[in-house]
């Protein structure tokens, strides 16, 4: 038993507790060592809520103790909120509550970020050394919190890292810009995907492995299709072998990913699936010469007739595969959708005419106070 | 991977779950049965997305090229062939599935988009142009009904939101500082006809799937309204008692139904208006940053202790 964090046993009390909802979380409570979590919704909140409190204490001695600099100032705020956060998480014995993982994160972030200030980044090489100090920071923070989404988001700064490495920008005037950094995220996720067969005691390491899976091809490719579309790059050769290589791996991960994903019967290596095959879709349209409008309508038919054809094929499960929701709960991904559906609507309903008339009662606009409302 | 099957095990012996939870919770954990709900929503949606934005392009850039008329025609078209899967399953008396549900919301979105494109060529109601946006709600809200889908009651508000002339955009939502007393005004009556419209199909339907769309719609207006009179005296003096009041109704609902989203608005609605109250009343920079702190502070000691209450349902 540790006081910095659940063990694994506390920890798998606390995902069988999540699953369960209220079935018989009096009893479960008893057997996850006194730790406490909360629900999606409200981890959220609170991780905003967070972070925005570590902002508060960085401005407050900002404003508050001027004398202090810049760099004093947020070690000073960086260590009150990790202090804070410590507290909250072994005094208060807070696990992925929200509240605790955003005041980590910048308080780390802002040691981080003194540290920057110690190097004082003059040129090209000890900038990028700052930018890794501040990754360094974010993948300790995530890895203090077992957190998923900051270890995600740490790994995916280091891939857009290695894409401004000397050594990436050599390698890419041969293969293609931007080629380097994706075959080094691909690699990655690849690695993460096979990881992800070994059993993992803490559920908390199986789903940062997910996250990887999930995020560093769209990550990895996003760096690729910035230097494609960068208007100031001339890379005939690259491109000519940049573009196959490209399509050769997206085709083999997305191919793995959708294998291991149906085998594992686990979310995240489809969803990585869907993300390379978006990936392959936006390759494929630097590929062709189709207007913009064509590409989209195409695709927007093909994603449809897929999801029209899993429907029909899963509406009577097979081999244990459903298309039915599993889950009565109303959750985040419920929210969303409803959310996704107005922006749609909103988009898409009638603007003003040219003579816009004076907004009264009743005759209103969508945008409110000034948006054109303009699809 | 990881696999809770000792655990849940170890409580189905101990007796403290069921046989039909345990035997759920485990054939989900070995992957017996496996949903593919999620990935089929994203590419539905995705597909939706993509398809709307092409038609968007093609309105704003072929108009010369292929006519208003020959456009408007087309789109109708499209949106009837998108509506024609909702409509055989409601013939042959099938709940929609995730597939068809999308591909209505699909259509109406076309359908939308087509009246929009109409009105902006031929100015068919003239300066009473935004009676679309009324006439959508109406239209959208009746399909929404035919075919029991909360998506198209999500996009028949949207259009009853705008006809009151508030945005529905999340940028406009946390863009407080834009919002003004007259604005304010006309989310509360928004967010009055939804509830008023919530409270009739309740009655009507106590089946109804569309409770939750409505709560969610109302609950935000309102809030943003009563913030947006929490701005200006003397509709300050109105706006902070119901933004209070609000602010309970919103946590005791969430409390008494389980659902967590509702103590999020309570809590966060509530500490954005205190802040939007008090914080011009302060003076020095430092005292209002640490007045916010304080209340950030309060509402996340609030949510989480409200969230402990919390009894959600099971899966």
């Amino acid at each position: 038993m540790s006081r910095w964090r659940p063990s694994p046993d506390e920890e798998r009390w606390l995902e069988v507790a999540a699953r369960l909802g209220a079935v018989a979380r009096d009893a479960l409570a008893q057997r996850t060592g006194g730790w406490r979590s909360t629900g999606p919704l409200a981890r959220i909140a609170l991780f905003v809520l967070g972070l925005v409190a570590a902002g508060l204490v960085l401005g407050i001695l900002d404003f508050g103790v001027p004398v202090l600099g810049p760099g004093a100032t947020a070690l000073l705020a960086g260590l009150i909120a990790a202090a804070a956060a410590e507290w909250l998480a072994v005094g208060k014995r807070l696990h992925a509550s929200g509240i605790e993982e955003g005041l980590c994160v910048a308080g780390f972030l802002l040691i981080g970020a003194w540290i920057v200030t110690v190097i004082e980044p003059q040129d090209y090489m000890t900038a990028r050394a700052a930018t890794l100090v501040m990754i360094a920071a974010a993948l300790a923070a995530g890895l203090r919190l077992l957190n998923p989404f900051v270890t995600a988001c740490a790994m995916v700064a280091f891939v857009n890292w290695v894409d401004t490495t000397a050594i990436a920008r050599t390698l890419d005037q041969g293969i293609g810009g931007g080629v380097t950094a994706l075959t080094f995220g691909l690699a990655l996720a690849a690695l993460a995907l096979a990881l992800g067969a070994r059993e993992y005691r803490r559920p908390s390491h199986d789903r940062m492995l997910d996250w990887l899976v999930v995020t560093l091809p769209i990550a990895a490719y996003e760096q690729h299709a910035t230097w494609s579309l960068s208007p100031v790059v001339s890379d005939p050769i690259g491109s000519a072998t940049g573009r196959p290589a490209t399509t050769a791996m997206l085709l083999v991960l997305g191919v793995a990913l959708l294998v291991v994903g149906l085998r594992r019967r686990r979310h995240a290596p489809l969803l990585g699936f869907m993300a390379c095959v978006a990936c392959l879709a936006v390759e494929l349209r630097f590929a062709t010469t189709l207007a913009t409008e064509t590409w989209l309508i195409l695709y927007g038919l093909a994603a449809l007739v897929a999801g029209v054809a899993l429907d029909r094929y899963l509406r009577r499960p097979r081999n244990g595969l459903t298309s039915a929701a599993l889950e009565t709960r109303e959750g985040p991904l419920d929210l969303l959708q409803t959310a996704g559906a107005a922006l749609l609507a909103q988009r898409t309903s009638p603007g003003p005419p040219s003579a816009e008339p004076a907004v009264t009662p009743g005759e209103g606009r969508f945008g409110g106070g000034g948006a054109s409302g303009r699809y | 991977m990881h696999t809770l099957e000792p655990e849940l095990r170890t409580l189905h012996a101990d007796g403290l779950i069921d046989d039909a939870t345990a035997s759920r919770a485990l054939a989900r954990d070995r992957g017996k049965v496996f949903s593919l709900h999620l990935e089929l929503r994203a590419t539905m949606y995705a597909g939706v997305l993509l398809v709307m934005a092409g038609v968007g392009t093609i309105l704003a850039r072929n108009l010369d090229r292929i006519g208003p008329l020959a456009i408007v025609l087309a789109i109708a078209l499209a949106a009837g062939a998108c509506a024609v899967a909702a409509v055989r399953a409601k013939l042959a008396g099938r709940a929609l599935s995730v597939a068809g549900e999308y591909l209505l919301l699909l259509a109406v979105l076309l359908a939308s988009a087509d009246l929009a494109y109409a009105e902006r060529q031929f100015t068919l109601l003239g300066p009473l142009w935004s009676w679309h946006l009324l006439l959508l709600a109406v239209v959208h809200g009746a399909i929404a009904y035919a075919f029991a889908s909360p998506l198209v009651l999500a996009a028949s508000l949207t259009a009853l939101a705008g006809w009151f002339g508030v945005g529905g955009s999340l940028g406009d939502v946390l863009h407080f500082g834009y919002s003004t007393p007259e604005l304010g005004g006309r989310a509360l009556a928004c967010a009055a006809s939804i509830a008023a419209w919530r409270y009739a199909d309740r009655r009507a339907r106590p089946e109804t799937r569309f409770s939750e769309v409505f709560d969610h719609f109302a609950a935000n207006l309102a809030f943003w309204g009563a913030i947006a009179w929490c701005m200006e005296w003397p509709w300050l003096a109105a706006g902070l008692p119901l933004l209070a009041a609000l602010a309970w109704a919103s946590i005791r609902r969430g409390l008494d139904t389980g659902r967590e989203a509702f103590l999020v608005y309570g809590t966060v609605y509530a500490a954005i208006g205190t802040c939007v109250v008090v914080e011009p009343r302060i003076h020095g920079a430092t005292a209002s940053l640490a007045f916010v702190l304080l209340i950030v502070c309060a509402a996340a000691a609030a949510l989480w202790q409200l969230r402990r209450r919390l009894r959600e349902p099971g899966p």
